[in-house]
């Protein structure tokens, strides 16, 4: 640190601080402390900091000076700079350019009325938006099937590779651990009642009207729907959506449309996949623990699963495809210029997506118990 | 050539993929000087940059910045020696979910231990020797191309530091902007003593500020002198660079 050293004349009521050394970074908030100290003693009335033996003055220096002074006006007392060299002058000067202290004051936190108010503003915008949004898909998917309009070449079968094609490991490897664990469960309750072959019934609806397409939808969310988010985010961020605005190219039709066709296509078929992976599981559970027969296992779940079980677990799947393709590109494309808006778009899809997911399969759920089927 | 030299590279070769953009380039750059290194568009400039601040290790050659190997330190003494270098990158680079003076000040608050009082003022000082007086709490994306840049600037100024490297400052900003930023960069180095290097090809600021200039081309260091000495020069692409545009 400087060695500052300060003599103050009580007469004159003046303390005098002569510095020794550089006014920089490593010394400048010990220098800070020692101004800070004298500009508030009550028995000083001014502070005169001489120069003569000082060093180097770097920014920081000029920022203790230039608050101290700024602290002694607003007590009616004066601060000094004698002994100035050129350097100094042209150091202390930086303020001068720098212009008055005129910071910008931050807004006041707002109440508790203003901000459940901003919230709900922000839900019905947020809604308003989704609205325009599926409005906009409904129009530009219209136009791609009567052909007045094409989907970017190649961009569907290669939104499905991706989504799809990629998928498969997981979703095998999840929806037969999901059967194996499914089996254990059924294979220790309805055993021991002597109803072990029943197991492959309750796998096998199981499999096709809640667990294959749920399973399924939660995968996609967590791997294609968070992936669509922060790459429509990214876009929106580096003005690629805006590009295309300006090209006069529908960002709907050529962002949106493909992920959301190929989610339409994919998500039913890892479904039906996961079912058939699930029930095999549980197949060989049950041959291995209680030796069912694979075959009569295989008949009891041709023979209890109709038809409208795969439509009950198929139509749930798209419409889990919605719900995800929906909710990753409304938030993506609601991404701001900043950085932090990709992560909480994605953050948003993922955690908007399983609410709906669980809260339509719980609707569909009850409808169709009332319904009975 | 005043003072004492705080950066020099000798043969050094940068590129990507092991295929050189720039070969066999010796220089030297002085305590005190303002130099533009200049060049046409991928002529290797900013990726020379890159190699003296530390980011991509040369293919060849050695990077000797005030008086120590970059590429022989360990990471933490690379980044030790690197606190005494400041870096404008040609993208601005500023966290976009900080405010302006979060942004300039952030290296001073994670670097010393000053009194945060002392921080907001320098960072307001440095903010309003940039032009930014008065737009310290707004985001950068509220900012225009020209006040990002500025802002830019100003953080890497914020630990006064003893060089400052700036990719293309004034690429993009209308003249009397760019003007201001020249204004800016010799100011900081009459009354902070800083060193500057300028990457750019703005003719006018390339005038305006240079003490020195290096022109690079063909791969490699086309010439060095003075601008005058530059725009004398009968060297073809040295020739085209200053009056081509000219004409």
């Amino acid at each position: 640190m400087p060695v500052a050293v300060t003599h103050v004349d009580r007469r004159t009521r003046t303390a005098t601080v002569a510095l020794r050394g550089d006014l920089v970074i490593p010394t400048a908030q010990a220098m800070y402390g020692q101004l800070r100290g004298l500009a508030r003693r009550r028995d000083v009335r001014g502070v005169i900091v001489d120069f003569a033996d000082a060093g180097r003055v770097d920014t920081s220096g000029i920022a203790v000076v230039s608050l101290v002074q700024r602290m002694m006006a607003k007590s009616g007392k004066r601060l000094e700079l004698v002994g100035l060299g050129e350097k100094h002058r042209a150091a202390l000067e930086l303020v001068q350019h720098a212009g008055p202290a005129r910071l910008e004051r931050e807004a006041e936190p707002p109440g508790l009325a203003l901000r459940v108010g901003g919230a709900v503003l922000a839900y019905v915008s947020a809604c308003r938006e989704l609205g325009a949004l599926a409005i906009d898909i409904v129009r530009q998917a219209w136009r791609v099937v009567t052909r007045k309009k094409t989907l970017p070449k190649g961009a569907l079968v290669e939104q499905m590779a991706r989504m799809g094609v990629d998928a498969v490991p997981i979703v095998a490897l999840l929806g037969g651990l999901l059967g194996t664990t499914l089996a254990f469960q059924g294979v220790v309750l309805l055993h021991r009642f002597g109803a072990g072959q029943f197991v492959a019934d309750m796998i096998g609806l199981s499999m096709v009207r809640e667990f294959g397409p749920m399973m399924t939808a939660i995968i996609l969310t967590g791997r294609t729907g968070a992936a669509i988010a922060a790459e429509l985010g990214t876009m929106r961020v580096g003005a690629e959506i805006d590009a295309l605005e300006t090209m006069g190219v529908s960002p709907t039709r050529f962002l949106l449309l493909p992920r959301l066709g190929a989610l339409t296509i994919v998500q039913p078929i890892l479904s039906l996949f996961a079912m058939f992976v699930g029930i095999m599981g549980g197949m060989l559970i049950t041959a291995l623990v209680i030796h069912v027969p694979a075959a009569v296992f295989w008949d009891r779940v041709v023979d209890r699963v109709t038809l409208m079980d795969f439509i009950h677990g198929l139509g749930k799947s798209i419409a889990f495809a919605w719900i995800i393709g929906l909710a990753a590109c409304h938030l993506g494309m609601r991404a701001t210029a900043d950085t932090t808006s990709v992560g909480n778009a994605t953050t948003r899809t993922v955690v908007a997506s399983v609410f709906f997911i669980i809260l339509v399969d719980a609707i569909v759920a009850t409808l169709a118990s009332l319904g009975g089927t | 050539m005043t003072g004492d030299v705080l950066l020099s590279c000798k043969g050094v070769t940068v590129g990507y993929d092991d295929s050189p953009v720039l070969s066999g380039v010796d220089l030297e750059i002085h305590r005190g000087e303002i130099v533009t290194l200049l060049g046409g568009s991928g002529c290797g400039k900013s990726t020379l940059l890159r190699a003296i601040t530390g980011l991509l290790a040369p293919l060849s050659g050695t990077v000797t910045l005030l008086g120590r190997d970059v590429y022989a330190l360990t990471e933490d003494e690379r980044r030790a020696l690197l606190r005494h270098t400041g870096m404008a990158f040609q993208r601005d680079a500023l966290f976009s979910a900080l405010p302006v003076i979060d942004n300039v000040a952030l290296p001073l608050r994670e670097l010393t231990r000053l009194p945060e009082t002392v921080i907001c003022e320098i960072a307001r000082i440095k903010l309003g020797l940039v032009g930014l007086a008065g737009l310290e709490h707004r985001l950068p994306a509220s900012l225009s191309g020209g006040q990002r840049k500025r802002a830019a600037l100003a953080r890497a100024s914020i630990l006064d530091p003893e060089i400052i490297f700036c990719d293309e400052p004034s690429a993009g900003l209308d003249p009397v902007v760019a003007a201001e930023l020249d204004d800016t960069l010799r100011r900081f180095r009459d009354a902070l003593g800083v060193t500057i290097v300028v990457v750019t090809h703005e003719l006018a600021s390339i005038r305006a500020i240079a003490d020195r200039a290096i022109m690079f081309g063909d791969g490699h260091v086309l010439a060095e002198g003075t601008v005058a000495e530059l725009e004398d020069s009968s060297e073809e692409g040295v020739y085209t660079f200053f009056h081509a545009r000219a004409s």
